[in-house]
């Protein structure tokens, strides 16, 4: 027996991941693993299968003839990959959809506790609450109010916190810049530090390459549908990451 | 006061006041059709059926023990729940949109397969009834058939009429406390904004469709046995209530409790002054020209959910 363990798994690891609508193939065994506690950016331009990953590795991906996903997806050294997506979330994983996806009819409260259904979150569901609330504050003012009158910023934090109420340890973020004004989304990124601060590990998709690199521990640049470089964001520089993001002068980089 | 303006009035008033008690009625024999099309976006063909299989039900039940008509739906709830239940967990989700994209056919088998499977179940269920009862015509009898209540002098209310008002708005206001305020309702809510995403909140979709079918069926159960108590009945009588609850949900809107109360009642005033003025034939004519006049200039109906 050891005493100390030397090299505690990544919280997420990803191996030789392909996935398929249909006939047509959107990812090409992609690779890469997740640190516990860290930020790890994906970039890459549009329809280089940014989203189509996150949505593998939350179990979006299982539509047998319609999508499907082939490789290794690990959470916490175990294989989700085969999972249900209502599975996957009861573990700990979430996702803030692309679009923020609230549900239309409900109030902001209403949407966060959609957020906490899963029977484990229940118990603490208050606490959850107010530190959601803690979070955004702009949001206690407005429990009551519907979310389809609220700005596209407010929808946003909305979302996050919805994905938050089930008490993940790992969030994907998908392109929550999505029709933000710059300023807005400052603001959204701040509260992301705040909640990795927290302990929640977090995956962020951008098609902005800065920004998605000034929050990254690691990043990731996916290229049709492949990993073309990846490492820690200040050390490859953002002329390497942009020459990968646009298939430029892949020669010298090797994986 | 004038005689003929007195009696004038009080025509009006019978036919608000009884509209408005058949609005009732009328609200819970469809509020099932629109909670399984706002969830589900399934239209229950055998909606009608389903409720006079509850009607034939509570008549079995008498059968063998003689008690209130009121005391069967202890029995035609939880029963019809469980049909309800079960119809969806174990045949229609498995031609819903998503399980037909699973096997690789287009939207287009996921909306048509749910019409005919359940046109099929309705033929089903009428000729099973027709084979179990026979082809009579049956009441659920009770003491309150004939009973009215006396507001004034001229002016009275079915007994059973009021009490059936009362039931209904005691459902519609728990379905309403159900969907709001509790984690299972929400999840009824949220599979109706955005079923592809309520996964993602740990909700399992084929347990929450069945549920929701299964309060949708057991409604139309208490629908089945007020019609009973109310009317003969018989084994192909199922359309017709079908084609009721497909008005109320026109005139009302989709998806909408309120929209089921108010669309039921509007549809209860129409026939019932359009029968006190011109006649019993124009009843039925005058709540489809409703139908069809709220089709025309509203046709989301009359309440429906901004999506």
């Amino acid at each position: 027996m050891s005493i100390s363990v030397p090299d505690s798994p990544p919280l997420l690891t990803v191996k030789g991941l392909s996935a398929y609508y249909g006939e047509s193939r959107a990812l090409f065994g992609v690779g890469f693993s997740v640190e516990k506690g860290t930020v790890h950016s994906i970039v890459g331009a549009n329809g280089a299968g940014k989203s189509t990953l996150l949505r593998a590795i939350v179990g979006m991906m299982n539509r047998g003839r319609a999508a499907h996903i082939n490789g290794i997806v690990e959470f916490k050294g175990r294989r989700i990959d085969h999972l249900k997506t209502e599975e996957i979330v009861g573990l700990g994983v979430t996702m803030v959809p692309e679009g923020r996806r609230l549900f239309a009819s409900m109030s902001v409260e209403e949407n966060l506790l959609c957020g906490g259904f899963l029977a484990r979150c229940r118990s603490a569901m208050d606490e959850t609450l107010e530190s959601v609330y803690d979070l955004f504050p702009r949001l206690a003012d407005r429990r009551q109010q519907p979310v389809s009158q609220m700005s596209g910023g407010e929808q946003q934090m909305v979302s996050i916190g919805r994905a938050l109420m089930s008490s993940p340890e790992l969030i994907l973020l998908d392109e929550l810049s999505l029709g933000l004004a710059p300023i807005v989304v400052d603001q959204i990124y701040q509260r992301i530090l705040t909640i990795n601060q927290r302990g929640i590990t977090c995956i962020v998709i951008e098609q902005d390459t800065e920004r998605a690199m000034r929050v990254a521990t690691s990043v990731s640049v996916l290229l049709e549908g492949r990993v073309v470089l990846e490492g820690d964001p200040d050390i490859l520089g953002r002329d390497r990451v942009s020459a990968a993001y646009f298939g430029i002068d892949n020669a010298g980089i090797s994986r | 006061m004038n005689e003929d303006l007195y009696w004038a009035l009080i025509d009006i008033a019978n036919g608000l006041l009884s509209g408005v008690m058949l609005g009732g009625y009328y609200a819970i024999i469809s509020i099932g059709l629109a909670l399984t099309f706002g969830v589900m976006r399934l239209v229950n063909l055998a909606h009608g059926d389903l409720l006079v299989l509850a009607a034939y039900l509570a008549v079995l039940a008498l059968q063998f023990v003689p008690m209130s008509p009121f005391i069967t739906l202890a029995l035609v709830i939880p029963v019809m729940f469980g049909v309800g239940y079960a119809l969806q967990r174990f045949m229609l989700n498995s031609i819903s949109v998503q399980s037909m994209e699973r096997r690789g056919m287009s939207t287009g088998y996921g909306l048509m397969s749910p019409i005919l499977v359940t046109f099929g179940l309705s033929i089903v269920i009428a000729h099973a009834l027709l084979g179990g009862f026979a082809s009579d015509a049956r009441i659920i009898r009770n003491a309150l058939s004939y009973s009215a209540v006396r507001l004034t002098e001229d002016l009275n209310v079915s007994t059973l009429r009021l009490i059936f008002f009362g039931i209904a708005v005691a459902i519609l206001l728990g379905l309403h406390l159900f969907l709001k305020r509790t984690h299972a309702g929400r999840a009824i809510r949220a599979s109706a904004d955005d079923v592809e995403i309520t996964p993602l909140m740990g909700m399992v979709t084929p347990k929450i469709n069945a549920m929701a079918s299964g309060i949708a069926i057991s409604i139309a159960g208490v629908a089945g046995v007020m019609v009973g108590m109310s009317r003969t009945f018989q084994p192909f009588d199922g359309p017709v209530f079908l084609l009721i609850a497909f008005g109320v949900v026109i005139v009302g809107g989709m998806g909408s409790i309120v929209g089921s109360l108010v669309g039921g009642m509007l549809l209860g005033i129409t026939q019932v002054l359009a029968g006190t003025y011109f006649g019993p034939s124009a009843q039925l004519v005058a709540g489809y020209m409703l139908i069809l006049f709220v089709l025309a200039v509203r046709p989301q109906g009359l309440f429906a959910r901004r999506r």
